[in-house]
């Protein structure tokens, strides 16, 4: 359980807080481009299908009533607000790797910011929806313990740095697993379900 | 029983039979009950039902179950390795298990009556992972459980413990922390929440039984005559309610009584023992490097008792509200002196004295958004009703009972840091004060809406093994400095304990 560092190397004094590392005063890095189109593309089709049938199911011959054309006005302002949002949404999206955390922020009315110490990941996943491919995007996963709103998904990342992401979160998690028997878990099982990380975890050693 | 004895594989005592067959039961009663009696079909069913067939179909019931519980029996086996446990069960996909001792952090013994004239225990394991108990071998003998369990604790202390029979003593002797007599576990039941459950349950099959009542109730003319003896029927019902309630809470403190029997928690060098039972006493063991947290818990009733209760916080994976209620490690019936017990499984828990409350903006938007909500309503409801009506009563009620619940939540929700330890405390009627090391933190989340941005302040939420703890507007340096410590502290610590 405990690390095998020597007693001489290693010092665990107290650090005055203000020369701790601020989160805030790391500079983010926007999502890639497409992500900007990706987002648009998504919430303007979804709230285009709505108009579409708040328009169209009235004058379909079994429905008895007409909520008016205030409706459709109605239903086009939504489209265009979320529209709105989720352009400035991925306007203000950013994530960073620090040497020892991962940092991602989103939201626009709540604005989240999410900070993820690499020493606590338990596994990393990449995943990637059809439409979000044909952007060419990929999302990283990480998982830590907490149970289930403790999975972070850092989306609006484009293939390569995403690849990339993971690939170093798997070397981070590697080597804190090396000199520490942290969970007992394998660290490189990435790209599983938890399940099946944890079906294996008993036979593996 | 010698250690080459253990090594190899083992079957479950015959008489593990009837454990098998009774908690089956119990689980196919609890999952399908309310599917049975739901909308009160399940009645319907029974009247097309002759007692007869009645009768056909739950002794089919039980023969499956006894078919069940007799194939699960035949195929269960395990052993012991040095530093593992191997399963294999299963009824028609074989299913072989190893669970090492290093990842187990939880160990429960229970001896359920049926059991004892045998000599016989019920061992089960918890590891993180899993939502629920990953090994359970129901019905070994009780020195066999007695070498497993110390064979975990000890293997993860570093090493094997020389002669299980000195581990033996060691445990016997552990020096007591704390002991609840059947006062106070009479007292824990009265104010534990599983009262309204039970009332929740006895309400609606009266609902669900009314029709039948009324007829039974019009023939012994019941209502009738004690409103002649007593006054208006309306005092009368409510009279009637208040001695249901009375005669369930003395129902669930005598539950409690007999599910915590003679409880005691003692400290085992680097374990926690808590025993305590009656009918299934049972044996609650933690390795003390495997506590992520605690959780000082008082319910309404049990503030009016002083009454607390103590929850011992791990790892947990999984919807945990579901499933942690049969597992968990809980010490009932504390007082408020027995606070100190926090010291004692952490010598830096120490119960703070004053709280930092959270910021007065909390209290004025929630008061200022919901007295618009509530004045809209009463607005609209004095359109449509003229002003005497009943419905703006009750809004107008409701609004002052609302205010007064927002300025509940306030007064509760406060947290101090003091050095890694950071206390928590939430509630609304009763109260929860939560502790926790900064090292366990997992992910810090810090949330801002638009109101909070304009006054400075976040919501900050820090997920722990045991679950998410959120201290809502604090100002924002605060929040910040409070992460940075947080993320620092689970940078460079040395140990992980998940």
């Amino acid at each position: 359980m405990t690390e095998t560092t020597e007693p001489s190397e290693f010092s665990n004094g107290p650090v005055p807080s203000d020369r701790l590392p601020d989160y805030r005063r790391v500079e983010l890095n926007p999502v890639a481009r497409p992500f900007y189109a990706y987002s648009l593309a998504v919430t303007g089709a979804f709230w285009l299908i709505v108009l579409a049938a708040v328009a169209w199911i009235p004058r379909l011959p079994f429905i008895p009533f007409d909520p008016g054309p205030w409706s459709v006005f109605a239903m086009s302002a939504a489209t265009i607000w979320f529209c709105l949002v989720a352009w400035i949404d991925a306007r203000r999206r950013g994530w960073v790797v620090r040497e020892h955390d991962l940092i991602y922020r989103y939201g626009v009315i709540w604005q989240k910011t999410v900070i993820v110490p690499f020493a606590r990941i338990q596994h990393v996943e990449t995943a990637s929806g059809p439409i979000e491919r044909l952007f060419g995007l990929l999302r990283v996963k990480c998982f830590t313990a907490g149970g289930m709103m403790a999975d972070l998904s850092v989306e609006g990342l484009d293939v390569r740095s995403a690849r990339r992401v993971r690939q170093y979160l798997l070397e981070q998690i590697r080597e804190e697993g090396s000199d520490s028997d942290r969970t007992g878990q394998a660290p490189a099982g990435d790209a599983q379900s938890p399940d099946a990380e944890e079906s294996g975890e008993h036979e593996s050693d | 029983m010698s250690p080459t004895e253990t090594q190899q594989w083992q079957r479950l005592a015959p008489v593990a039979l009837v454990f098998l067959v009774i908690d089956g039961l119990q689980k196919f009663i609890r999952e399908n009950l309310f599917y049975f009696l739901g909308a009160g079909a399940g009645f319907a069913f029974l009247d097309w039902l002759g007692p007869r067939e009645l009768f056909l179909v739950v002794a089919a019931i039980l023969l499956s179950f006894l078919a069940w519980a007799i194939i699960f029996h035949r195929r269960f086996r395990f052993r012991l390795e040095d530093d593992a446990i191997r399963v294999r069960r299963g009824l028609f996909q074989k299913r072989e298990l190893r669970v090492r001792f290093a990842r187990v952090q939880n160990i429960q013994l229970g001896r359920p009556f049926y059991f004892r004239p045998f000599g016989l225990v019920r061992f089960s394991l918890e590891t993180p992972g899993a939502a629920e108990k990953e090994v359970e071998l129901p019905g070994i003998p009780a020195e066999l459980a007695e070498i497993m369990r110390d064979r975990v604790t000890g293997w993860q202390a570093g090493g094997m413990p020389d002669d299980p029979s000195t581990e033996q003593e060691d445990d016997s002797t552990g020096s007591e922390l704390f002991h609840a007599g059947s006062g106070r576990l009479f007292l824990h039941g009265l104010s534990s929440n599983q009262i309204w459950v039970l009332a929740g349950l006895v309400g609606w099959l009266i609902g669900n039984f009314h029709d039948r009542l009324e007829d039974y109730y019009r023939e012994i003319a019941l209502v009738q005559w004690l409103s002649d003896a007593a006054g208006p029927v309306w005092l009368v019902v409510a009279g009637m309610i208040m001695v249901g309630l009375v005669i369930l809470m003395l129902l669930s403190g005598l539950f409690s009584i007999v599910r915590f029997h003679d409880y005691r928690l003692s400290d085992c060098d680097d374990r926690l023992v808590g025993i305590g039972g009656l009918l299934d006493q049972r044996e609650q063991t933690v390795k003390r490097d495997k506590i992520t947290g605690l959780t000082l818990q008082q319910s309404a009733l049990g503030r009016l008792l002083g009454c607390w209760y103590l929850i011992v916080r791990q790892t947990q994976s999984g919807d945990q509200e579901l499933s942690d209620a049969q597992t968990r490690f809980l010490v009932p019936g504390l007082r408020r002196q027995d606070h100190g017990l926090t010291a004692s499984v952490t010598p830096d828990w120490i119960t703070p004295g004053l709280l930092k409350p959270i910021s007065l903006h909390f209290r004025r938007i929630f008061w200022l958004r919901w007295l618009l909500v509530f004045v809209l309503v009463l607005v609209g409801l004095a359109f449509l009703f003229d002003r005497e009506h009943w419905s703006l009563q009750i809004t107008a009620a409701g609004m002052v009972l609302w205010m007064i619940g927002i300025q509940l939540r306030w007064r509760h929700w406060g947290w101090q840091a003091d050095g890694d330890c950071i206390w928590v405390r939430q509630g609304f009627l009763g109260q929860q004060l939560d502790v926790f090391d900064l090292p366990l933190v997992q992910q810090v989340r810090v949330t801002r809406g638009p109101y909070q941005r304009r006054h400075d302040l976040a919501n900050l939420q820090l997920i722990l093994p045991q679950g998410a703890v959120t201290i809502p507007f604090v100002p924002m340096d605060d929040a910040a400095e409070l992460a940075n410590r947080a993320l620092y502290a689970a940078e460079t610590a040395v140990t992980h304990r998940v």
